[in-house]
């Protein structure tokens, strides 16, 4: 199957001007909170949730639902808080996305501030993300001067101020609620819901928090309509996705595609095959987080349900290729290792069970694994699943899970010859 | 959200709990326990250790039962009826032993542990982990009261949520992350909170273990047994553990209608005073060189010598109600006389109103007030349970407002109104007629239907506290009296007053002294008698005979402490009854040897109004006795009966003087009288001379007294050699600068104390911990706890005496 279709996300990409002010307003930029600021908040509301927008960040909420969950009648202030703490392991879209057009997400950040009524808010920029946060800074700007940001936006009577705040470097705090406690200056560490952001996240007051991409779709469908953003896309999983692909392709970055499309499309049509013309041996669908695929999930179609089906998830559509040279136990270990390290340490099964899970499959890759470590493996993917405070650790349980249950005798030819079969260099090894 | 009750299934077993109740709590009334480590009834639910799980049918995952609150109809199934709650369960204790270094025969907590017992009851048999675990250095202090082994822990977080949510007092911190994640200080710091021992006992591991008790002692090897705490009017609950005859532990018992679950570092860890190797047990007389003689010799030998004479009687506030009703029934009843007193302070009307009106504000009702006034009260170092409790109100929204001239440790929960001692009344009457600072109080107040709070500490001055009784009268608001000392509220209810028989009915009333009849005989003495500071004046004068000194030393408890000298100096016979001699070895006649609380039953009283039963832990040691046994024998040995031989009598009949209502006046009759001592109720002077401060005391929480003799740790933890505290304007125009000594004068004496520069202080005051190293601060007043000093650099003073 061909790919074509018109460009919405990236249709400004490799045109440098749009990086500013005046290159995106003359590419229609800000016409959709030129028109937000005349439709009530409810309206606003209504054209996302017609949209049938999904959240980008993994999860797939919708976005118009999400929304609609904020309570007006508190007496608090509410807030919009962007998520770009985009840490997931084979993840980079949301950096390309704001380093080319950074006043997109700005408009699309502002319309969900006018639509949940908040004078207030705030990106929260991945730590190791200076640069990018230089071009928001820039960008802000450029906006205030512009008139569409600060008092009186976009000629209204409406105030909607942007805030950037820069992350440490903690993978957690990609978690809203750990997100939420690190902007106020406290322990990155996820909290206890409910309450939820949307009746009490920032200072306690109703929030909003999304990611990067979904924000950016936001503009477009103010001005061309839900129907328009539904033209591409399947019907529960409307409109585009960024999708990064990295590891063993022969063009690894960043592709807009509907969503829905096949993965064998992004893989061959985009990314230019598996490097070398090897053979496909596993993928992760959406980042390192999300169950490992093989060579015969390749036709599925890249969206919430269809990889939900075959026991993965979308994620942040962050691919990850290898190919028959690599070996499994160690990809398992390398990721499992960053999610041991990323853990917060706040509850138990992801901090202890990481730790386990990462001295196990190192000691697996180096060869010194024993037949009783099989089962201590498979037990530690099971008891760490869906038992932790939060998500993280059910990313290093999917490594665990997703690669014994395609890969069993993979961790068993490591134990039976003392050595990796593949000859992959322990991760060690490679540090030494 | 609907308030109605919830039913729902545990285990096939059907209960209808409150809406919001956790599961782990509902599943806790059905007898029910889920094994966990983070959740702790008093604090936020964390959801930290994952132990709780349980299977909530219709629900994909396991939930954790400390944070899912109960929905009507749900169903759940804990690890009793849940094989996957169960296996779930099993792997999370795996995984919580992984880096536990399963060290039980070394560790304090080894007996008595969570993670032991739950790891027997729940665990699995060994571990499959063959890695290597974990280490830290170890143990770390984190005060001299409190160390921190870093690879027992756990990381349930309930220390670090404690001292969040409860104390306020964020010391300790949870630091790093993963696998790293551990408990820590910042560095160079102390864990300085008084209520950081409460971490200890809530850690349900053994990382944080107390000095006090490091190696001392095994579960099995302790006799325990229901107390209250000693120390202040609080009441905490405490558990006394004793160890082959020695007390070596108090913990705090769970009770939520006073402690919750705490206490503080003083009651945790001043407990070694009973066992100090200064206290007598026999008793003494002077006739002998003081030296040991038997009970009847000098009960005959006080007898001979109280028979005819004029006798008076002081006493401090940590006996047991028992004690204050025979000392108050032998002075009325056999004596005769009416000189008995037990007070520091003086509070005017509202002791009767305290005598009179038990319970009229408690714990919960501070808890529920949405606004709360405290006049005349540092909570924090004076009934720190009720500290706790206001900042409990304030978590749920009460806007608390104190009245006091240093700023308090509620400061980040509470206004404060500085004010200069003794300026109380003035405010608070200004409030009432709708101005001042604090007349917005009096609306909140107003506002809150009957549930707001007024709390007047003992050292507001009878003028004070009767302007605050006013005005939360004018407000509708609920009045409570709160005084210091363990049993003060006993005494005052018992009649340990010169002008007060039991319940609160002036001894010159005729009604009063007619419903005792029965009971006390209708011979009691009719006139008022002599308060505490004009007893000292009367022995001073060489006109009493006998003076009885019970578990009370004038020298440093009292703000008299040249007047008590010379008292102690002309009073033919002093009769000591203790637990030591001490400061009085030199003085002392007749020396009676008295049981020490953890010794005795009875009753206390906190400040609410609130009796509590104590039970011994422990015999009396040697020829001790308790108090109002002495009594007794005293009373049979002058020929006279106090009508009870055990105690059980005694109980019965204080029952029914108190509880009958026998002594209670009628609510209306509350009216101002003017104490006995006029300088206890007056307004505080103005300094005149512009070089003069208006110096004030009051014993912080770790002082020198004789309760926390031998508590080292705690002294080395929270204790600080005297200082005098200025406001930094006062320093200036007085040239007295942080840390440099300043000579402080008063018409009573002086003293050179390093200064501390205080910005929330009343500007114009200066302040001096009571009994703190280096200071008996009695020894610079006059019968009041502030009075006018001169201030000046100690270097100017010894320049002007050299050059003189």
């Amino acid at each position: 199957m061909a790919l074509a279709f018109e460009r919405r996300l990236t249709r400004h990409w490799g045109d440098p001007e749009v990086v500013g002010l005046d290159g995106y307003l003359a590419r229609g930029g800000y016409e959709g909170l030129r028109r937000a600021v005349s439709m009530t908040p409810e309206e606003i509301v209504e054209a996302v949730k017609a949209s049938g927008l999904r959240g980008r960040g993994g999860a797939g909420f919708p976005t118009g639902m999400k929304w609609g969950f904020v309570p007006r009648d508190t007496g608090k202030p509410t807030y919009v808080v962007v998520n770009f703490d985009e840490s997931e392991p084979g993840t980079c879209n949301n950096r390309e996305l704001v380093e080319r057009e950074p006043h997109r997400l700005l408009e699309g950040t502002a319309i969900a501030a006018l639509a949940i009524g908040c004078t207030t808010a705030f990106i929260y920029v991945r730590g190791e993300y200076l640069w990018q946060a230089l071009v928001l800074e820039r960008a802000i700007r450029e906006a205030y001067g512009g008139g569409f940001l600060g008092p009186r936006i976009a000629g209204s009577d409406r105030t909607v101020d942007i805030v950037v705040h820069r992350g440490a470097g903690a993978y957690i705090c990609g978690e809203e609620t750990a997100l939420l406690n690190s902007l106020e200056g406290l322990r990155g560490q996820p909290r206890l819901r409910p309450p939820f952001p949307a009746v009490e996240g920032l200072y306690a007051c109703p929030t909003v928090v999304n990611n990067v991409e979904t924000l950016m779709n936001v503009p477009d469908i103010i001005v061309r309509g839900p129907e328009w953003f539904r033209e591409l896309g399947t019907d529960k999983s409307p409109g585009t996705k960024m999708v990064t692909i990295s590891g063993k392709v022969e063009r690894p970055g960043n592709y807009e595609v509907p969503l829905g499309t096949p993965f064998r499309t992004v893989l061959e049509e985009l990314a230019g095959g598996v490097l070398g013309g090897r053979a496909l041996k596993a993928w992760t669908p959406g980042g390192s987080s999300t169950p490992l695929l093989t060579a015969e999930h390749v036709d599925i179609p890249l969206d919430y349900e269809s990889l939900a089906a075959a026991g993965s998830m979308l994620g942040t559509a962050a691919i990850m290729v290898m190919d028959e040279t690599d070996c499994i136990v160690d990809a398992a270990a390398r990721m499992v290792r960053f999610y041991a390290v990323e853990s917060c340490g706040k509850c138990t099964p992801c901090r202890e069970g990481g730790w386990w899970a990462t001295r196990v499959l190192d000691r697996l890759e180096a060869g010194f694994g024993r037949a009783d470590d099989l089962p201590v493996v498979r037990d530690l993917g099971r008891n760490i699943l869906f038992r932790a405070f939060c998500a993280l650790a059910d990313g290093t349980a999917s490594v665990i899970t997703s690669s014994l249950r395609h890969f069993a005798d993979e961790y068993e030819e490591h134990v039976r010859l003392g050595r990796c079969p593949l000859g992959v260099p322990h991760l060690e090894e490679v540090a030494s | 959200m609907t308030d109605e009750p919830v039913t729902l299934t545990i285990d096939g077993k059907e209960i209808t709990v409150p809406a919001q109740t956790l599961i782990i709590r509902a599943a806790e009334q059905l007898g029910i326990e889920i094994p966990r480590f983070c959740d702790h009834p008093f604090l936020e639910p964390a959801g930290a250790c994952r132990q709780c799980y349980v299977e909530i049918e219709g629900q994909p995952k396991l939930a954790t039962s400390c944070t899912v609150r109960v929905a009507p109809g749900m169903v759940v199934r804990t690890q009793e009826t849940s094989e996957l709650a169960r296996e779930a369960q099993v792997a999370n204790l795996e995984f919580l032993l992984l880096n536990h270094p399963l060290d039980c025969p070394v560790c304090d907590r080894g007996g008595e542990c969570p993670l032991q017992d739950q790891a027997l009851a729940f665990g699995p048999g060994e571990s499959r982990y063959r890695e290597a675990k974990r280490v830290y250095e170890k143990p770390i202090p984190l005060s001299p009261l409190v160390n921190l082994d870093r690879e027992r822990c756990v990381l349930c977080a309930r220390c670090t949520r404690f001292c969040d949510e409860i104390s306020g007092d964020r010391f300790i911190e949870l630091f790093e992350r993963g696998a790293g994640e551990r408990v820590s200080i910042a560095a160079g710091e102390d864990f300085r909170s008084p209520f950081s021992g409460n971490t200890i006992q809530i850690c349900p591991v053994g990382a944080l273990t107390s000095e006090t008790y490091r190696f001392v002692a095994r579960p099995f090897d302790l006799t325990s047994a229901d107390g209250v705490c000693p120390h202040c009017s609080a009441g905490c609950n405490l558990r006394v553990d004793v160890r082959r005859g020695q007390v070596v532990r108090h913990l705090a018992r769970d009770n939520a209608e006073v402690n919750d679950a705490w206490t503080c570092d003083k009651g945790r860890f001043a407990f070694r005073y009973p066992d100090d190797p200064a206290r007598i047990t026999t008793p003494l007389l002077r006739d002998r060189g003081l030296e040991p003689a038997s009970f009847g010799e000098v009960l005959g030998w006080v007898a001979d010598r109280c028979v005819g004479s004029r006798v008076a009687f002081l006493t401090g506030g940590r006996l047991l109600d028992e004690d204050y009703y025979a000392l108050s029934k032998l002075a009325r009843t056999v004596v005769g006389t009416n000189d008995l007193d037990h007070r520091r302070h003086e509070g005017g009307a509202v002791e009767v109103w305290a005598a009179s009106r038990p319970m009229s504000v408690a714990y919960a009702d501070v808890e529920r007030a949405p606004a709360v006034l405290v006049v005349g009260l540092d909570a924090e170092q004076e009934v720190p349970i009720l500290h706790l409790r206001l900042r409990k109100a304030a978590r749920k929204g009460a806007r608390i407002t104190v009245v006091h001239p240093r700023r308090t440790r509620l400061h980040d929960v509470a206004a404060h109104v500085l004010c200069r001692p003794g300026e109380e009344a003035s405010l608070l009457r200004e409030a009432v007629r709708g101005a001042g600072p604090l007349a917005s109080v009096v609306e909140e107040l107003g506002a809150a239907g009957g549930a707001g709070v007024v709390l007047a500490g003992e050292r507001c001055s009878s003028a004070g506290a009767e302007a605050a009784l006013a005005l939360a009268r004018t407000a509708g608001a609920r009045f409570g009296y709160v005084v210091r000392r363990a049993n003060d509220r006993g005494a005052l209810r018992a009649g340990v007053h010169p002008r007060l028989l039991p319940g609160g009915r002036a001894v010159d009333d005729p009604a009063g002294r007619a419903a005792l009849a029965p009971l006390w005989g209708d011979a009691l003495p009719s006139t008022p008698g002599r308060g505490r500071r004009a007893i000292l004046e009367a022995a001073a004068a060489g006109e009493l005979d006998v003076l009885f000194l019970i578990g009370i030393d004038p020298l440093t408890d009292l703000p008299d402490g040249a007047l008590a000298r010379r008292a102690l100096e002309n009073v033919p016979v002093k009769v000591v009854q203790s637990l030591e001699l001490g400061d009085l070895e030199p003085f002392a006649d007749a020396f009676l040897p008295a049981a020490a609380p953890v010794e005795k039953a009875g009753h206390v009283t906190t400040w609410e109004g609130r009796r509590q039963r104590v039970e011994p832990v422990r015999g009396p040691v040697g020829l001790s006795r308790p108090d109002w046994e002495i009594l007794a024998g005293l009373a049979a040995a002058m020929g006279g009966d106090l009508g009870f031989e055990t105690l059980d009598q005694l109980d019965a009949e204080l029952e029914r003087v108190l509880e009958a209502g026998l002594g209670t006046p009628d609510a209306g009759a509350v009216e101002p009288f003017v104490g006995p001592d006029p300088r206890g109720g007056e307004e505080a002077p103005t300094a005149a001379d512009p070089g003069s401060l208006l110096l004030f005391t009051y014993p912080l929480l770790v002082d020198e007294g004789r309760l926390s003799a031998r508590a080292d740790e705690l002294k080395a933890a929270l204790q600080d050699p005297a200082f005098v505290e200025v406001h930094p304007d006062d320093a200036a125009r007085l040239g007295l600068a942080e840390g440099a000594a300043a000579l402080v004068t008063t018409e009573a004496g002086r003293a050179e104390v390093p200064v501390r520069l205080n910005e929330h202080l009343a500007p114009g005051t200066a302040f001096v911990p009571f009994n703190n190293p280096g200071l008996v601060a009695g020894t610079l007043l006059a019968g009041s706890f502030w009075i006018p000093a001169g201030l000046e650099p100690a270097t100017v003073s010894r320049a002007r005496e050299a050059s003189a």
